[in-house]
């Protein structure tokens, strides 16, 4: 794929974004186009600034050096406001609000003065797999796979266009893991373009359709998973986690 | 006003009665040495001490404020209550030692007391009413006897909850920082996402004054009324006098947490909709070395109770 197609597929643009917490670099001059239709994964070993990468798209900190452009637009003067209600954000931990499941999915709407009637949050509800009796329950009572998945159809209760996560099936068993990655992909094909941080080799495999792989805050390899699991097998692909100079 | 103070220190001392008080603390004095002796806790220099300088700060205290007291113009009873403010201001900045708490803490007190107290000052406006704060019955004018004391509790008051509401706000918000996220997340402003926050501290800071408003009489009886009562003022009067006080007293606090809160909390945050990771980080460490202080207290209180249960051992019975 030539830079001008990709420019008119990837939503996201990063130029020479670096960001540093107290004097610690955790992204050293990225440069790179993210977004484009599908599923994206982030992959890297721990502390190499995915996290960091992701909380960078939807403004939730701001690069030290560099632009993050996003359609096109440095996101520095898209107010944050706006840019949430076209991205929106999964963490690796639910947090929901207090209350009941149909509370936290209007929190968004709310906001946005969308309307939903209970019809439309059925539909959310079944989008993530949950049946329509959640919808007043208390998240109090919720397993934490059902409370990721409120968190999900939270999060696409706002109508995103782009959807981050980070490491969102970290703590979730086996089942609620394969409910999740089957709403993703069944969104990637709805057009909604997924971004997802994960330290998984194996989660990427199967969801992800290009992938970036971070090292000690540097971009080491942009690449489609085909590719990157082609090209290497899985004792390299540990190397690269293990080893420090990997690179 | 040193030569006035002083010269009514010298006719104090030439009534017979306080010589007599006097005898009768060193008796009493001499009478804790002995104790301290026999008990042998080596206390003696400091209780002669203590004795010696409280004695000489009281008196002076209690010169000045009847100075104070006598204050009759509305501008230096306003010089007197900004400095009480400023000197509330500098006590709750040392005790929650957070950027800016000076000033945050001093525009919060000043600007609720004077407010309140100037509401409370000027009542007698209202026709036929003789004001919340009597005025002096010769000269009608406000004097410092009544508005220095209700303003220091006023001002205690509103220190008090504020220092109450930024240590609770800090910490909840340090605790509740993922769901903080995820409301920001979903494009929430800052202030919506803490919303929750701000009111618990509210509640957390009023609460007690409430309880103490609903137990008026029963369970408490306020300083300020039964010497009202005692001075020969009609109970009614004292303790509807009381209620409006505690209103005071309710309001200037609640007015000053939110002021608190608000000007606090935004240091949390950038204008971009974000946590302000610097000070973020800050507030976590404080509360960390405050975890740590009590870490460490524990620590020495289970060594000591250890040394003595091991003593209590060896020694033969």
């Amino acid at each position: 794929m030539n830079s001008l197609e990709e420019s008119s597929t990837n939503i996201f643009s990063l130029d020479n974004v670096c960001f540093t917490i107290e004097d610690k670099i955790i992204l050293h001059e990225i440069n790179v186009e993210i977004g484009s239709n599908g599923i994206t994964g982030i992959i890297g070993p721990s502390g190499s600034g995915k996290s960091t990468l992701l909380r960078l798209l939807n403004k939730l900190i701001s690069p030290c050096k560099g632009i993050v452009r996003f359609k096109g637009k440095d996101i520095a003067e898209i107010d944050s406001h706006e840019l949430r209600k076209e991205i929106g954000m999964v963490l690796q931990r639910p947090f929901l609000f207090k209350g009941t499941v149909k509370y936290n999915l209007l929190y968004g709407p709310k906001i946005w003065k969308i309307d939903y009637t209970d019809e439309g949050l059925y539909k959310l509800l079944d989008t993530v797999g949950l049946e329509d009796d959640f919808l007043e329950r208390n998240v109090d009572g919720l397993s934490g796979g059902e409370q990721q998945r409120v968190s999900l159809a939270r999060s696409l209760a706002n109508n995103p266009i782009v959807l981050l996560l980070d490491e969102p099936t970290t703590a979730l068993d086996i089942v609620s893991e394969e409910i999740i990655e089957s709403t993703l992909k069944r969104l990637a094909t709805k057009g909604i373009k997924i971004i997802i941080v994960t330290h998984s080799l194996e989660q990427t495999k199967r969801l992800t359709d290009q992938l970036l792989f971070l090292k000690e805050g540097r971009l080491i390899e942009k690449t489609t998973s085909k590719e990157f699991f082609k090209r290497y097998n899985d004792k390299e692909i540990h190397t690269f986690f293990k080893n420090k100079e990997s690179k | 006003m040193v030569s006035q103070i002083l010269i009514d220190i010298w006719e104090s001392l030439k009534l017979p009665n306080i010589w007599i008080r006097i005898a009768l603390s060193f008796v009493l004095l001499i009478l804790l040495i002995g104790i301290s002796i026999w008990q042998k806790t080596k206390l003696e220099s400091k209780l002669i001490f203590s004795f010696l300088r409280g004695t000489i700060q009281v008196v002076l205290f209690g010169s000045i404020l009847g100075l104070i007291f006598g204050v009759q113009k509305l501008w230096l009873l306003y010089i007197i209550l900004f400095l009480m403010c400023l000197f509330a201001a500098f006590t709750n900045a040392r005790s929650y030692p957070y950027p800016r708490m000076f000033l945050i803490g001093f525009f919060a007190i000043t600007s609720s007391s004077i407010i309140i107290m100037t509401l409370v000052m000027f009542s007698f406006i209202i026709p036929g009413f003789e004001g919340i704060i009597p005025l002096d019955p010769v000269t009608l004018k406000l004097t410092g006897e009544y508005v220095i004391p209700i303003g220091s509790m006023v001002i205690a008051f509103a220190m008090r909850v504020s220092g109450i509401a930024v240590e609770r706000v800090k910490s909840d918000i340090i605790k509740s920082k993922g769901s903080i996220e995820a409301a920001l997340a979903l494009g929430d402003s800052p202030y919506r996402a803490i919303q929750h926050i701000l009111c618990e501290s509210y509640r957390a800071g009023l609460t007690p004054t409430i309880n103490r408003v609903a137990s008026l009489g029963i369970v408490t009886i306020p300083g300020l009324m039964a010497g009202m009562i005692i001075g020969g003022v009609p109970p009614v009067e004292a303790a509807i006098y009381q209620v409006v006080i505690f209103l005071m007293l309710l309001s200037s606090s609640f007015i000053t947490s939110i002021i608190t809160n608000v000007m606090f909390t935004r240091q949390f945050f950038t204008k971009k909709q974000q946590f302000n990771i610097d000070f973020l980080n800050r507030m976590v460490k404080s509360e960390d070395q405050k975890f740590g202080v009590l870490l460490k207290e524990s620590w020495i209180k289970w060594r000591e109770k250890r040394k003595r249960k091991k003593n209590d051992e060896k020694t033969p019975k």
